[in-house]
């Protein structure tokens, strides 16, 4: 069923609008050919008021690279127009009032579902980052710093879970971009290993929206750009979420 | 304590296809491959050799934990290896849990990634000796169901000098679904001097097409 339901997702995609949308842009807008521009959907993403945790914030465990790029991306937030996402524990928390499309949406969704990159809440231990959007230049800045919980070769980051952490800044860079919503391809070229307990910031940019699908590239690096991590792009599916009904 | 073998939270599919193997196993054509938690606490003088720049501490090798076994029994990774030396291939059966969630109700691209990373790591392990990733490629199919079970099918497609070519397939337990495939380049070190000149070779190599099916 899921199969047919995502090929089936995958051809009405495009013809869809959402439903109960304040404003519906033309799907002959290049910007977005879907319903929502970035800004609704930045808005409804970062709500004003937050019964959730937001894990996006700093704490003890944050080493001094980290605490001071924080800061600075702070101030811009003021002046430079961008904006610091919340993070919340599942996805769910996310997308209140929406759910996936043609079916896909899952009917139970136990509440202790947590999303990959906020897997483990022991402060330092798994995935420490914050990422900051810039909505009318569509990229992201990700400050990640990896705890010892993620270990693969003794004292470096698992690839898998810089993996992850790319596939994470990628799927949110891309929904509010443009309402990407599932990964298609994603190819990772891994340069140097990350150290457990340092800082590296992943620049993202969106390339370019073409036929229903987003593409988005990647450079994480140390602070100094001296030492670059990896080098990831990724082409992700547009997808509409629909409103969940009231009954 | 060995956490490739089952525990409480392995659903009826995950015990079956490990009943399976463990059965083909019997006649030594393939063999299940221990997964433990601290994986280098043994071998302190190897990793002198090959990481050179890594700041060890006694302490810290005490702590290291492989990170796809940090989670506790069904909340995380749940998954066992088989190796089939004729075939020079290794099967993963993998069960990913509740912490790993992407989009509501579905397994995080990420979660996909590290498994897929995972297991093309074990199988160029196993043909190569000691090796790190330089590429990973992944197309993905279809989305994952959250806590359900896939077979990840590996092998080496081919090896040029201190390079792996490898390649993976995610199937559904039926085998009819397919989820996603990938490829992945692993140099290989054979002495520590070859670290470094890995770091130079790295942007020589030729992907392989993805595509390609297992027989």
């Amino acid at each position: 069923m899921i199969r047919r339901t995502f090929q089936v997702a995958m051809s009405l995609g495009s013809h869809r609008v959402l439903p109960g949308a304040p404003c519906v842009l033309p799907r002959l807008n290049p910007t977005s050919a879907f319903g929502s521009s970035t800004d609704s959907l930045v808005s409804r993403f970062c709500p004003e008021k937050m019964d959730m945790k937001d894990y996006a914030l700093p704490n003890a465990s944050w080493c001094p690279d980290m605490l001071n790029l924080y800061q600075e991306f702070l101030e811009k937030t003021k002046t430079d127009g961008w904006i610091k996402l919340p993070s919340f524990k599942s996805n769910r928390d996310h997308i209140q009032g929406l759910k996936l499309p043609f079916g896909l949406a899952v009917a139970s969704d136990k509440n202790d579902w947590r999303i990959c990159t906020r897997c483990i809440q022991e402060e330092g231990q798994g995935y420490e980052y914050v990422i900051f959007f810039h909505p009318s230049e569509k990229k992201s800045i990700c400050l990640f710093q990896p705890g010892p919980y993620l270990e693969g070769a003794p004292g470096f980051a698992h690839g898998g879970s810089l993996a992850a952490m790319m596939d994470e800044v990628f799927s949110k860079t891309a929904y509010l971009a443009g309402e990407g919503l599932f990964t298609l391809s994603l190819n990772i070229r891994f340069k140097n290993l990350i150290p457990v307990g340092s800082l590296a910031v992943l620049n993202v940019d969106v390339e370019k929206i073409e036929d229903q699908k987003l593409y988005i590239s990647c450079i994480a690096q140390s602070r100094d750009q001296q030492r670059v991590y990896a080098k990831c792009s990724g082409v992700f599916l547009q997808l509409q979420l629909e409103e969940e009904s009231s009954q | 304590m060995d956490l490739s073998l089952p525990n409480p939270s392995w659903s009826k599919d995950m015990r079956l296809l490990f009943d399976q193997f463990m059965k083909k196993s019997e006649d030594g054509s393939w063999k299940h491959l221990p997964s433990y938690k601290n994986k280098f606490s043994r071998r302190i003088e190897d990793i002198k050799v090959f990481f050179p720049d890594a700041k060890l501490i006694k302490e810290k090798i005490s702590q290291a934990q492989l990170f796809p076994r940090n989670f506790e029994e069904g909340l995380g990774f749940e998954y066992a290896m088989f190796h089939n030396h004729a075939e020079d291939r290794t099967v993963c059966i993998f069960q990913g849990g509740p912490y790993l969630q992407g989009a509501p109700g579905f397994l995080h691209g990420g979660a996909i990634a590290t498994m897929i990373d995972s297991t093309l790591g074990m199988t160029a392990l196993i043909a190569g000796g000691i090796v790190m990733t330089a590429n990973l490629n992944i197309n993905f199919k279809r989305p994952i169901p959250l806590c359900s079970v896939v077979v990840i099918n590996s092998q080496v497609d081919k090896v040029e000098g201190r390079k792996l070519f490898l390649s993976c397939n995610i199937r559904s337990v039926d085998e009819q679904t397919l989820y996603s495939e990938a490829t992945r380049l692993y140099p290989t070190n054979v002495c520590g001097i070859a670290v470094q000149k890995w770091l130079c070779y790295h942007g020589l190599f030729v992907k392989l097409d993805p595509e390609k099916s297992l027989t």
